[in-house]
């Protein structure tokens, strides 16, 4: 059920791209989906059980939570977020030519 | 050996920081770390050996490097020495080092490592650090590109993610071996993002605008190198599983002919050199046993000749059949112009042959035409009219040592492989370019066919990715 879920924010994010046509929205949508990604790297990680995994508390019969997914997707997170900031820093520079951040106008206004 | 490899998977990164701290020795030190790659790679290619590393737990990072990633590491290192030595006397600020030497040691990190998620960091790092060169002139252009670029492969590379968590629910590890048993989603996730970040076939649409439109190093480090970045993890998942074998090779096959199709065709300098890159991934995808040999002879001409074609006056080949060229220039495009044609004497003759060995016989025919189309598209720049002392842009010394490198490294390049010259496989090579010379002649030369771009809008790149997925699922589903 989670998993429908996920994969339908990876999904919903993913036709956002193509079907919006401001860039910034574009570029939520981008975040929607990595949302999306992380989400699922989380349930992954709690298929076992979700209590935290450290050895001091060894009471609840090792229903842990998997750490190794969350630790790689806290990798992915940081990358995400560091493109997100730079795209944003281009469609700000590109708002100054192009105020409306129509996609199919800035495609025409610079392709050869 | 083990702490050697360390150190020259972090020796860019440090150095890269250090740019940035001391902005005055930025070429140096830039210039220093891509040398001692080269040295690293040179020693692993001739002593042949491999070295395999797992750090920390069965979590950890795996390290595989041997000589086929030496070949790889190898074309990385003189690639970027040459554009650094290009960009020598320009005007460019330590920023432009900086990234150049981060995007390096990305690219090592990512030829070196057999696990997804380490893959997933260097795949990452090297599309930032390559958008960031892409947007250097800081024109509205050149930032579209670039936010384009960084776009399709992020894009790429979160199915991707979602594919490299699948393979760890079915063996709680990330190692490329554990994509057998894997379920066929998993597989096609995975492939996608690469095919997407690599350029391969329909879904590397994007990369003609890309390295067309960059400034002349960027383009050349670009098609160089940064593209080979995707196709290495699809070539070494190939090597380990024997079942993605055949897949692999019907996209290489694919790619070739898309590729080349669309190069004959093209009017412009730059374009026709982008597509034919997307080509020559076919070629190493086609064989994977030998792709190392083939990635170092195309990134050494592929580099050369886009910084030749920075220095003509024009980029549309109409335009340049009616102005001569520089004599000096002219005889530059003809050799790099050969050795890709696989003209014997240069190492992409060697390269040729090894590739063609090794192919499956139902893949012989289409490749030996995606040859003949090579020829073609490079008759382009051989015919070109051309006179002594007629140069309009000049052109400074970091050109010449820059282009003296990668062609020099194409003539050396030859001991790799040189059981490739025997009668047969001359002949058959310069077959090969006879036909497609009298093609060029009699048939291209006359065209004026254009056909329309496409499927390279931002839209259409988003879109056909979901049609990658389905053929792949497809494919392994078979």
């Amino acid at each position: 059920m989670l998993e429908a879920f996920t994969l339908a924010t990876i999904l919903c994010g993913f036709i956002a791209i193509i079907f919006k046509q401001n860039l910034v929205m574009k570029i939520f949508a981008m975040d929607v989906m990595s949302t999306g990604v992380i989400a699922y790297y989380v349930l992954i990680a709690a298929r076992g059980g979700v209590f935290t995994p450290i050895i001091g508390n060894a009471k609840n019969n090792g229903t842990y939570a998997d750490p190794v997914p969350q630790a790689v997707i806290l990798t992915a997170i940081v990358i995400g977020f560091s493109i997100q900031a730079l795209m944003l820093v281009g469609a700000m520079k590109l708002a100054q030519d192009h105020p409306t951040l129509d996609t199919r106008e800035i495609e025409k206004g610079n392709t050869p | 050996m083990n702490t050697i490899s360390i150190a020259w998977i972090v020796l860019p990164f440090i150095a890269g920081f250090s740019i940035f701290l001391v902005p005055k020795l930025d070429r140096y030190l830039a210039i220093f770390a891509a040398i001692c790659s080269m040295g690293y790679a040179l020693q692993l290619i001739t002593s042949r050996s491999t070295i395999a590393l797992q750090l920390l737990d069965n979590f950890g990072v795996t390290l595989l490097i041997d000589s086929l990633s030496g070949y790889f590491i190898l074309t990385n290192a003189l690639v970027t020495t040459a554009v650094i030595l290009y960009c020598w006397q320009s005007e460019k600020t330590a920023f432009f080092y900086g990234q150049l030497i981060i995007l390096h040691g990305s690219l090592n990190a990512a030829f070196a490592c057999t696990d997804f998620i380490s893959l997933y960091v260097a795949l990452e790092v090297s599309g930032i650090a390559a958008a960031l060169l892409i947007a250097y002139p800081r024109t509205d252009r050149s930032i579209w590109v670039a936010l384009r670029y960084l776009f399709v492969s992020n894009v790429g590379m979160l199915f991707y993610l979602v594919g490299a968590v699948l393979v760890y629910k079915t063996h709680h590890s990330f190692t490329f071996a554990g994509l057998r048993g894997s379920p066929p989603e998993a597989l096609a996730l995975i492939f996608m993002g690469l095919l997407t970040k690599g350029g391969v076939f329909v879904s590397g649409l994007w990369l003609p605008m890309t390295h067309s439109e960059s400034e002349t190093p960027v383009s050349a480090m670009l098609s160089g190198i940064v593209v080979k970045a995707g196709v290495y993890p699809l070539v070494r998942c190939a090597l380990i599983l024997d079942e993605i074998d055949p897949i692999i090779r019907v996209f290489g096959v694919g790619t070739a002919v898309l590729g080349v199709s669309y190069a004959v065709f093209e009017k412009d300098t730059k374009r026709m050199l982008a597509f034919h890159t997307v080509s020559q991934l076919g070629f190493m995808l086609a064989a994977p046993e030998v792709s190392g040999f083939y990635a170092l002879t195309h990134g050494l001409v592929k580099s050369a000749l886009f910084m030749l074609a920075g220095a003509l006056p024009s980029r549309n080949f109409k335009e340049l059949q009616h102005h001569p060229i520089d004599r000096s220039l002219w005889i530059l495009l003809a050799i790099a112009g050969f050795s890709i044609s696989g003209f014997p004497l240069l190492s992409g003759f060697g390269a040729k042959v090894l590739t063609m060995k090794n192919l499956l016989p139902w893949q012989e025919i289409a490749m030996n035409l995606v040859a003949v189309g090579t020829a073609i598209s490079f008759a382009k720049f051989i015919f070109l009219p051309h006179k002594p002392g007629v140069n309009t842009k000049p052109i400074k010394l970091g050109f010449w040592l820059a282009i003296g490198l990668l062609i020099g490294g194409l003539i050396v390049a030859n001991v790799i492989y040189f059981e490739a010259y025997d009668a047969k496989n001359t002949i058959k090579a310069i077959a090969i370019i006879a036909v497609g010379w009298l093609a060029y002649l009699a048939i291209f030369k006359r065209t004026a066919i254009k056909l329309p771009r496409m499927f390279e809008q931002f839209e259409d790149l988003i879109g056909v990715m979901t049609l990658v997925t389905i053929l792949l699922f497809w494919a392994t589903f078979v």
